[in-house]
């Protein structure tokens, strides 16, 4: 099979899954029960107002019809409308997902960095002290709900030791907008706290499976040819070990976009980080078709892109893999 | 770690942390320079965010809040908030005005009264006002206040009449209080039934002492002072109303001096630890909003049927009594809170400790449930009748900690008389719907009184509030007239009377639990001073605050 | 705690580590076994799972008060840890101690009711996509592609706040069956390249039927993975089950789940940080035995891990 090809087959797949995921959700928002008409607190709501807001929305139509418009609409770039927003939903999208990419960016940044820098780490120290020690640190740390660290450390560190701010993406005073060194200073400030809840449980996970694909490695017949040939120890590990455990690494990136979109809902609603999970949760709570479906659609969308670029990195990388990339099994199970 | 990493990698690496470590300080910089008496910043912290900012539509109160600084009415209460009459109101568009007969109030309107794009606010403004929210296009909340307002005029240009239907105390309160007059240049052209959902709305241009700056979703929303605000240029530059998900981060952020203002405290822990910030003043004024457990008399889900546990009235009185509603305020609110005689909060004059209310009376709930057949027949701990068990759900939304609070302690008052209770979070829009269209057995709701209880009252609890805010379709006629002769009594003396003998009537009645009223407390940065807050609208006076350019601190110079 | 209570926690914190020391001496004769102990948190862990288990089981006994019993919501609400309060009581006055015990029983009867279902429902497909391979085998995997494509979060909100007043067991069930996809694919893998073993081709050619080849021989000899699978996959559903009790749809009051408790605590987490702390830990405690048990299973379970990863 030429690398043609199979992209093109992989490709044609991740568009597959896609339309899929897009249907799926379509269908769900639309047969749950309960209607669209909603009020933002419980003052009267005049009910002649609501067969207006459905045929206006067309949403008395059969789901066949209102999916087709649906998708005429995708075509031509409409989201559609949110109800509980009061704007179009490409329009809400587009604020959050700024904010999404800050905070999913500098969370994989110290997810990938501290967990590299550990499991290599512990891969050289394999079985000493420091090791033993970091092991359990990271099997601890694995094992937190990634919600309760944030509490843990909204309390600590907000709280009882002053150091960061409380929730909120900027100061609303100065910053309303990065406009200056200082603001982008000050999103940073506080883009630590949710960014480090979220890498350091990421970055124990990968720690873990890290030292595991070195020590894995370790065993395999080119590196104990290199050891014989009498290389060092230490170019032994880091030219051959690490270009061969960053190949799984690079699986890996692809499962951890989805935790991403996952974990971080909870992250944002505690620290109040205006971003795409926490819409997407508000949306789905408040049954708000529109932007249900379009967070569904872009939620896949980003997952499966992901996996499609680590599955081109890894083809380059490696043509052994190529051929059973499709079947690339998951090393710790999900 | 950095010995574990090639030399290739370790030098830049290194460079890399050096530039940010010593940009940092020269990132610090404060910038703004602000002296004088017309400076000043403050955050407000405020949990949940609005939808709209266009008056007709607007439902929370944060949204009320941000439109009392940027939409004027024509007059205001003054503090007292007394209603009767017109003496203790305040000029604000309408310079003054007079009776021209029993039943025609005129307004002269404030020639220098300007919209903030440079245009005069004129008599057209407050006749298309008018017609906006008396539209059913427009769906406005604020509608039924209105009803006995026949036509508003304009005579010319600075000159609005209104014309009413009959004749009664509160007429001038009912001209004035319920509208913001909007400008008519600006939305006429939207279509009435897209109001709710029209750019305007998150995009306001008013005529208010504060201007529209910014609306970040999900983060904050800016307004700064209107410098040549024709009664009197606000003294506080910019105000800024921060949403936070959550009450106990608010309060954290007024503690760690992230922002300046948290006008309701609602709990005894939130106060101990406002009292523990030393920058923190805190002020107590009347409450406004009460909280009920309301009864749907229709069944759930078909409000053509009645409902087979809440339509016995006698049932509801038994309900009523085995809810110790003293404790639970004790218990949750503290101070902070009062048990309210009736559907009313402190803030409304016919607040009446003697208005006869039902006791706490756990034997005589459990000897009426017993009458009426609903008996523990098969020893489960749950009264049943005809093989029905006695149970029910409670809504209660999602964003509220105190009333998930009071549902959970709902549910053990009612499991210690045999009746079990589910609880049913949704999120707020969900209940709003669900309470709308009867698919509910209890819900737990807040209702905020407007200073005069002509509105609310009648809107919530009689039969004109079908389809409206009256959700569990109680409806006695023996009150109804009741509150419409106390509406209308021109004597004082009449008119407590007759709310007294209404209010004895709905608590007989029991078609809610009435949990508690919140005693308001705001937490104020000390530094801000001529803090007045009026009960009914704490935010209306706001643009007299004031903060001496001695007690500047950081934000409040900054000149953007 | 009374005398009585402290006494039952005494005898089953015991009772634990004398079943896993018992488990050490049936080692020496096993060399599975023998691989699983020299991992020592995997020892700690199986003991902190058995007590757990035993707690959850003998929780009326272990329990002092009626996890739901609000004591005095005047008096006794926010309390700090005392000695009748060992872990002190929450903003209605209830136990915290109490309610731990009670809800170790809803939570990890969540976990494991629902880590059974996706175990279940993954080993059934991916051992049917890797048995019959061409078509079936692309459809079933496609549907995976599409299960993982979601974050799960997202199906399980769509699935629990859509329909309001969701029983417990669809609950379980729901959780179950959006958590098989990883197991899918793995046991896929397993069986694809088990179905070329000699005692499989012989199976086939005596005549019996797939059913018959995938229950009595492939499946037991993909056990490794799918023990495994499980073990991981119970500490998944517990940390589902909390971050769906703390959006408000997870487990319903009065009942104590672990989830739900970290939800009532944190409003107080400042004032009365215990309620959050304790419930958080529970869960950390939980899945951290898990993943260690986990650990030690797949080195004792899968021959080609030994002596590696140690």
């Amino acid at each position: 099979m030429t690398g043609v090809v199979w992209l093109l087959r992989r490709l044609v797949a991740s568009v597959a899954i896609i339309f899929a995921v897009v249907t799926l959700v379509f269908i769900l928002i639309h047969v749950a029960p309960g209607d669209p008409c909603v009020g933002s607190d419980e003052s009267a709501r005049d009910p002649a107002m609501c067969p207006l807001l459905i045929r206006q929305f067309g949403l008395d139509q059969p789901l066949y019809v209102q999916y087709g418009r649906y998708l005429l609409q995708l075509l031509q770039g409409n989201l559609g409308y949110s109800f509980s927003l009061h704007r179009p939903v490409r329009d809400a999208l587009a604020e959050t997902i700024p904010f999404t990419l800050q905070l999913a960016g500098v969370a994989l940044l110290i997810d990938f960095l501290v967990g590299l820098g550990l499991g290599i780490y512990q891969a050289l120290r394999v079985n000493r002290l420091p090791d033993l020690v970091l092991s359990n640190v990271t099997l601890f740390a694995y094992s937190l709900p990634t919600f309760w660290l944030a509490l843990v450390l909204l309390l600590l560190f907000a709280e009882k030791v002053k150091l960061f701010p409380l929730g909120g993406p900027s100061d609303p005073v100065l910053c309303p907008l990065i406009d200056s060194a200082y603001c982008v200073a000050d999103r940073i400030w506080h883009l630590v706290l949710p960014a480090l809840t979220l890498g350091l449980v990421g970055a124990a996970g990968t720690a873990r499976f890290q030292r595991a694909a070195m020590l894995e490695v370790a065993q395999q017949d080119f590196v104990r040819t290199a050891r014989a040939k009498g290389l060092s120890e230490r170019r032994v590990v880091l030219r051959h070990q690490l270009r061969n455990a960053l190949l799984s690494f690079i699986t890996r990136f692809g499962l951890t976009l989805p935790f991403l979109l996952t974990g971080a809902v909870l992250i944002e609603t505690i620290f109040a980080w205006p971003g795409m999970g926490r819409l997407a949760v508000d949306a789905i709570l408040t049954r708000d078709h529109a932007l249900v479906t379009a967070t569904g659609l872009i939620a896949s969308t980003v997952v499966v892109s992901g996996n499609f670029l680590a599955d081109i990195l890894i083809g380059i990388a490696d043509p052994r893999v190529r051929v059973a990339a499709d079947e690339a099994v998951p090393l710790l199970p999900a | 770690m950095l010995s574990a990493m090639p030399r290739r990698v370790r030098l830049p690496f290194s460079i890399l942390v050096a530039a940010l470590v010593a940009g940092a300080p020269s990132a610090c910089e404060r910038r703004g320079g602000c002296t004088g008496s017309y400076c000043g910043t403050l955050i407000d912290a405020a949990v949940g965010e609005p939808g709209t900012l266009l008056p007709t539509s607007t439902e929370e109160i944060v949204a009320r809040d941000i439109e009392e600084q940027l939409f004027l009415k024509l007059a205001d209460v003054g503090m007292s908030t007394n209603t009767v009459g017109d003496e203790d109101f305040q000029p604000l568009l309408a310079q003054r005005w007079e009776w021209d007969g029993p039943l025609t109030l005129v307004f002269h309107l404030d020639p220098r009264a300007r919209w903030q794009d440079g245009q005069r606010v004129t008599a057209t403004d407050v006749a298309f006002t008018f017609d906006a929210y008396n539209d059913s296009a427009v769906a406005s909340p604020y509608r039924p206040q209105l009803k006995r307002i026949a036509s508003v005029t304009p005579r010319d240009s600075l000159t609005a009449v209104f014309r009413f239907r009959e004749r009664y105390p509160e007429m001038f309160y009912d001209a004035v209080y319920h509208m913001r007059i909007l400008p008519a240049h600006l939305l006429r052209p939207v279509p009435r039934d897209q109001w709710k959902t029209a750019p305007f709305g998150r995009a306001p241009v008013g005529d208010g002492p504060y201007r529209f700056v910014r609306w970040q979703a999900a983060q904050s929303i800016e307004l700064v002072a209107d410098s040549t605000f024709f009664l009197g240029r606000p003294r506080l530059r910019r105000l800024i109303w921060r949403f936070t998900p959550d009450l106990g981060v608010a309060i954290s952020q007024v503690v760690a001096d992230q922002a300046d203002i948290r006008e309701q405290v609602v709990t005894p822990e939130n106060l101990e630890r406002l009292r523990a910030a030393p920058q923190i003043a805190l002020y107590p004024y009347r409450g406004n909003v009460y909280t009920f457990l309301s009864f749907n008399q229709r069944a759930n889900g078909d409000t053509a049927k009645p409902n087979p546990i809440f339509a016995d009235r006698e049932i509801r009185r038994a309900l009523s009594m085995a809810v110790d509603r003293a404790s639970l305020v004790r218990s949750r609110l503290g101070e902070l809170g009062k048990v309210p005689p009736g559907p009313m909060s402190s803030l409304l004059w016919i607040w009446d400790p003697e208005i006869r209310q039902l006791p706490f009376d756990t034997a005589q709930a459990s000897s009426i449930l017993n009458a009426r057949g609903w008996r523990d027949h098969d020893g489960d701990g749950i009264r049943d009748r005809a093989g029905q068990p006695l149970a029910f759900h409670i809504l209660v939304p999602t964003t509220s900690v105190l009333r998930k609070q009071y549902a959970r302690l709902l549910q053990e008052e009612y499991r210690a008389i045999g009746v079990r209770v589910d609880i049913d979070e949704v999120e707020n829009s969900v209940v709003g719907q669900r309470v709308g269209t009867g698919h509910y057995d209890t819900a737990i709701l807040s209702r905020a009184n407007d200073p005069s209880p002509s509105s609310g009252i009648a809107q919530t609890w009689t039969r004109a509030g079908f389809g409206g805010s009256n959700f569990g379709r109680y409806a006695n006629p023996e009150f109804d007239r009741l509150v419409d002769r106390a509406i209308a009594a021109t004597s004082p003396d009449d008119a407590r009377r007759l709310w007294r003998s209404a209010m004895d009537l709905i608590n007989a009645d029991a078609p809610a639990v009435f949990l508690y009223s919140l005693e308001n407390m705001a937490a104020i940065h000390s530094r801000v001073d001529n803090v007045q807050l009026r009960p009914d609208s704490w935010a209306a006076l706001l643009r007299g605050w004031r903060i001496p350019s001695s007690g500047l601190i950081d934000r409040d110079r900054v000149e953007r | 705690m009374t005398l009585a209570t402290w006494f039952a926690l005494l005898v089953a914190i015991i009772l634990a580590a004398e079943t896993v020391r018992a488990l050490r001496q049936r080692a020496l004769g096993s060399e599975r076994w023998r691989r699983f102990f020299r991992h020592p948190t995997a020892a700690w862990g199986l003991v902190i799972l058995v007590f757990l288990i035993m707690v959850a089981v003998a929780a009326p006994l272990i329990a002092p008060f009626d996890p739901d019993r609000q004591l005095d919501i005047i008096g006794l609400k926010n309390h700090p840890p005392s000695w009748t309060f060992p872990l002190g009581t929450d903003v209605l006055s209830r136990d915290v101690w109490s309610r731990i015990v009670y809800g170790a029983r809803v939570s990890l009867g969540i976990g494991g009711l629902g880590a059974l279902v996706a175990v279940s429902v993954g080993s059934l497909v991916g051992a049917v996509a890797g048995y019959y391979r061409r078509w079936v085998d692309a459809v079933l995997m496609r549907t995976v592609d599409v299960g993982l494509a979601l974050p799960r979060i997202f199906i399980l909100l769509m699935a629990v706040a859509l329909w309001d007043r969701l029983p417990f067991g669809v609950l379980v069930l729901v959780i179950g069956l959006t958590s098989w996809f990883g197991t899918g694919r793995l046991v896929r893998a397993e069986v694809l390249s088990l179905r070329e073993r000699d005692y499989v081709l012989a199976a086939r050619a005596l005549g019996a039927g797939a059913g018959g080849v995938i229950f009595r021989h492939v499946l037991p000899n993909a056990a490794a993975p799918i023990i495994v699978s499980a073990a991981l996959g119970v500490g998944n559903v517990l940390l589902l089950e909390a971050s769906l009790s703390y959006l408000g749809i997870g487990v319903r009051p009065p009942t104590p789940s672990w989830g739900n408790m970290i939800a009532d605590g944190a409003p107080n987490i400042y004032t009365a940080p215990w309620t959050t702390l304790a419930a958080g830990l529970a869960i950390s405690l939980v899945v951290m035995s898990l993943n260690a048990v986990a650990d030690g299973l797949r080195d004792a379970l899968d021959p080609r891990e030994e002596g590696s990863t140690t």
